[in-house]
């Protein structure tokens, strides 16, 4: 891995002077993909929008590529929750891609530019979903929306990519979609990703470190260090547990039966 | 021979039309039906406020300056308080809910200031602001009008896609490096403007509806962007200038027929679903 992407010591997170999250200290290597677990409510999105440079209420040392993450917004993409977009504005996938690039490129937005247009369609094609440029968002599917904002994401040719929840409300093989895109912009284009999730089983394959909150870090490491019987039931109660298969380590709650398998 | 006046009230309905045919389906989409309520409550507050100037200074044109900075200055107080985390309806509450009083108190002080100088017949002018006063509108008025609403329609075209934006994903303006907060306060500012530049063309109390229901029906028709545009400026205007023909044949207020006629459309169009 490449060089310290990401500093966070002693990291607590304000909302309303209330601590959203305290404590944090991690650090975070170019190119790595860090899967962020833990309960509702327990500060992943706090942490991620922090990160992003979106929320500024914090105490401790917070240094993306070397700068506060406010001053580094540009290499930054943020890639929310779909179910918090406002899906009443009649915006077609195109449309919602480029706005990943626009505001780059000047301050009024009449028109939009034909090369950014054509960054836009690009971004789309790599996602998998060059056929429905001209489909409206609030058509398409769970899936194939999760994959336009990863686009949109994509087109602002960002160093870091922050995603929140990318697979919550998915069916299973809207999971698979998206799991893949994720695979192959982390093989492809080496981008540095912090994905935010309950569910951490779909993502194995790309996490090389998982970090685990509860308002505060429970644990940080690769998976096989975090995701041990241990820690996570410290998080998810007595009937969590861990699982490696073949290579790669699962997180369950509830009982589990393996067959064939070393049991962790 | 079309009455001169006449011809001048057409000529204002179709500048409010082009003007309310586009913000509408904002308003709709954005949600800011609530914000257009407030508003046209600042409005009233801000015209009590400058009849009692125009009392004092003898000067009535201070009334529309008055009406016009004053709701610019509390959309923007709206606006700011969103941006310090504040949801949006606490913020237009909070800020509606004073406003409110305020004009309890302000209308308190214009009777009294009416009181002090009999000889203006202000009365008639408060009644004009609540209910619109189209074939009474001056040469001027129309000039203020065209001149305002051109000024109005061009910032709202230029910046159309961008309120369409930050409508759909704010945050995500802002982590794309756009100004979500700019844009936001620019279309409560347009809001307020255009409002505060209609009022005595349509009237305070059918503001709120001929702003709302023509972006709302042209939603429930179409989910196409430019067919929206399209539907909302096509009803409002037929709306207007049927309205003002009516009400010239009838003797009826026109802003009284255009809300009649839009809440049709939109009843019509709730039952058929």
């Amino acid at each position: 891995m490449g060089e310290i992407l990401i500093i966070a010591e002693n990291l607590t997170i304000y909302y309303d002077g209330y601590r959203a999250v305290e404590d944090i200290t991690f650090r975070l290597s170019s190119g790595e993909t860090l899967l962020l677990l833990g309960p509702n409510g327990a500060g992943k999105t706090s942490l991620l929008r922090t990160i992003a440079g979106l929320h500024k209420s914090y105490t401790g040392k917070l240094l993306v590529f070397g700068k506060p993450p406010a001053e580094v917004k540009d290499l930054i993409s943020y890639v929310p929750q779909s179910h918090s977009l406002n899906e009443r504005v009649p915006l077609k996938a195109i449309e919602v891609v480029a706005m990943g690039a626009l505001y780059k490129r000047g301050f009024i937005h009449f028109n939009i530019p034909k090369s950014v247009l054509k960054e836009a369609e690009e971004a789309l094609e790599f996602v998998g979903l060059g056929d429905i440029k001209n489909k409206r968002f609030a058509e398409l599917s769970g899936g194939q929306k999760q994959r336009v904002l990863l686009a949109r994401a994509l087109v602002s040719k960002p160093k870091l990519l922050l995603l929140d929840e990318p697979l919550s409300a998915l069916d299973p093989s809207a999971r698979v979609e998206v799991v893949s895109v994720l695979a192959k912009i982390k093989r492809e284009m080496r981008i540095t990703m912090i994905i935010t999730t309950h569910d951490p089983n779909p993502l194995t394959e790309i996490g090389d470190k998982v970090m685990l909150v509860n308002k505060r870090l429970v644990a940080f490491g690769t998976p096989e260090e975090v995701l041990r019987d241990e820690i996570i039931t410290k998080v998810y109660g007595s009937l969590a547990k861990a699982v490696k298969v073949g290579e790669r380590m699962y997180c369950f709650i509830g009982d589990v039966h393996i067959h064939g398998r070393e049991r962790r | 021979m079309i009455p001169e006046y006449l011809l001048r009230a057409l000529l204002a309905g179709i500048m409010v039309s082009v003007l309310l045919g586009m913000l509408s389906p904002l308003i709709n989409m954005k949600g800011l039906a609530f914000l257009t309520h407030a508003t046209f409550h600042t409005l009233l507050f801000g015209a009590v406020l400058g009849m009692i100037l125009g009392l004092i200074f003898s000067n009535f044109s201070l009334v529309l300056w008055v009406a016009l900075i004053i709701t610019i200055f509390v959309v923007i107080l709206i606006a700011l308080l969103e941006n310090r985390g504040f949801s949006s309806d606490t913020a237009i509450g909070v800020i509606a809910s004073f406003i409110a009083g305020s004009t309890v108190l302000a209308f308190g002080v214009l009777y009294k200031v009416m009181a002090s100088r009999p000889y203006f017949a202000l009365s008639q002018s408060v009644v004009s602001y609540l209910t619109g006063e189209l074939f009474l509108i001056t040469l001027n008025d129309l000039m203020f009008l065209v001149l305002g609403g051109a000024v109005i329609f061009f910032v709202m075209l230029a910046f159309y896609r961008d309120f369409l934006y930050v409508s759909f994903d704010a945050e995500g303006v802002e982590a794309y490096s756009g100004n979500a907060r700019f844009y936001l306060t620019l279309l409560y500012v347009l809001v307020g403007a255009t409002g505060a530049l209609i009022v005595r063309t349509v009237g305070l109390i059918t503001l709120q509806v001929v702003a709302v229901l023509p972006g709302t029906i042209a939603v429930m028709l179409s989910n196409d962007l430019r067919k929206i545009l399209g539907i909302s400026l096509g009803l409002t205007l037929s709306v207007q200038v049927l309205s003002i023909v009516l009400a010239y044949l009838t003797d009826i207020p026109p802003s009284g027929i255009a809300t009649i006629m839009l809440g049709l459309v939109y009843g019509f169009l709730v039952l058929r679903r």
